[in-house]
């Protein structure tokens, strides 16, 4: 149920009870009016009516009336109140659908705004670690050149440096141990595979 | 040309030897000169004393030193010699005895030129063998010269790679 709908309900509870008000006073009114033109008959008949319509009799229509028009009354405001409870229970139906809808529109919104949050939270740390797996990539493999460049050179100059080291040693170590006497054969085998040059180099000077 | 009438003992092997033997020569002939001007009577010097190397020398050449012409030759042989003679330079790791540096430089004589004169040096990091420097040229024939061309066999075997056979 829409407002409308309650509204028009308002609407025509109060035109009822106006228009019960509005008869009251024209029966009322009409009754005054009569009573002007037709004084002189009335009088007359005042004087049968008063036999008739004695106080008592008044009294008695006055309690009738009272008791109709507070039925009446009793029975329209029973019909309001019905008409009232229905409607604040359709309105209380209507406002919790509302409310309802507009608190689940809301948290659907709110839901969808963190999701979305979450979903840029996650795509943010998901770009800084494949960032941080790239640069850690990168700093991986320089390393590497660095380290094998760094392994290369100590092995190459630690093998440039043993070859030294061996020969610095085996020369220390038998240099004084060899004989010349025994060295005279290889001595004159060089000489003589030499010969040659060194001839022509004493005697022209090449 | 008197490098020609003589043949030049190995005992005298270096340019000291023969500025030795040259030493030795005109102190001889100082001597003989003073002794054919001396007086009778008068008392005599010792004679001076002589090198192995020029007795051999004289005696290889059948030389008569008191002989006048004989000295004179020998004289300007050993001045030509210290002028002339080719020269080379062998150095070996530890001192070399006198019998070695006699039989290379009999060597040198016999196969590179009759009147080389080798002067002897010590080089104590070749180790073994020996270097030779003529004029222009250094013959490096020692161990620590061979181990240089062995380098890269020592470093491979250093490596643990295989070597190819010889």
């Amino acid at each position: 149920m829409t407002i409308w709908w309650l509204a028009v309900i308002l609407v025509g509870v109060v035109s009822f009870g106006l228009g019960f008000i509005w008869l009251a006073v024209k029966l009322g009114g009409l009754s005054r009016y009569q009573k002007g033109g037709l004084n002189q008959v009335l009088d007359a008949a005042d004087n049968d009516v008063e036999h008739i319509f004695d106080d008592e009799f008044r009294e008695e229509l006055r309690n009738r009336g009272r008791l109709h028009f507070e039925k009446i009354i009793g029975e329209n405001a029973m019909f309001l109140q019905q008409d009232l409870r229905l409607t604040t229970s359709q309105l209380n139906e209507y406002m919790k659908q509302e409310l309802t809808s507009k608190l689940r529109e809301e948290f659907g919104k709110y839901e969808e705004s963190i999701t979305d949050a979450k979903q840029m939270a996650i795509d943010s740390i998901e770009k800084t670690k494949e960032t941080i797996e790239e640069e850690r990539q990168q700093l991986r493999q320089q390393l590497q050149v660095e380290l094998q460049t760094e392994e290369s050179r100590l092995i190459k100059r630690f093998e440039d440096n043993m070859a030294d080291i061996v020969n610095h040693y085996v020369l220390a170590a038998i240099g004084q141990q060899i004989d010349l006497s025994d060295q005279l054969e290889y001595i004159i085998s060089e000489l003589e595979a030499n010969k040659q040059a060194i001839a022509e180099d004493i005697k022209y000077g090449t | 040309m008197a490098l020609d009438k003589f043949s030049l003992p190995n005992r005298i092997v270096s340019q000291g030897d023969v500025a030795r033997v040259k030493r030795e020569l005109h102190s001889l002939n100082d001597y003989l000169d003073q002794a054919q001007l001396r007086k009778t009577g008068s008392a005599m010097e010792r004679l001076p004393k002589t090198s192995r190397g020029l007795d051999d020398f004289v005696t290889d050449n059948t030389l008569n030193l008191v002989n006048e012409q004989d000295r004179y030759a020998a004289i300007s042989f050993f001045d030509e010699l210290a002028d002339k003679a080719p020269v080379v330079h062998v150095s070996f790791a530890v001192d070399p005895s006198a019998n070695f540096i006699i039989k290379i430089t009999g060597w040198f004589r016999e196969n590179i030129d009759r009147l080389v004169l080798v002067n002897i040096g010590l080089e104590p990091t070749i180790a073994a063998g020996c270097t030779v420097r003529t004029d222009n040229h250094l013959y490096d024939f020692s161990l620590r010269s061979h181990f240089d061309k062995q380098r890269q066999l020592l470093i491979s075997k250093i490596k643990g790679e295989p070597t190819k056979a010889p």
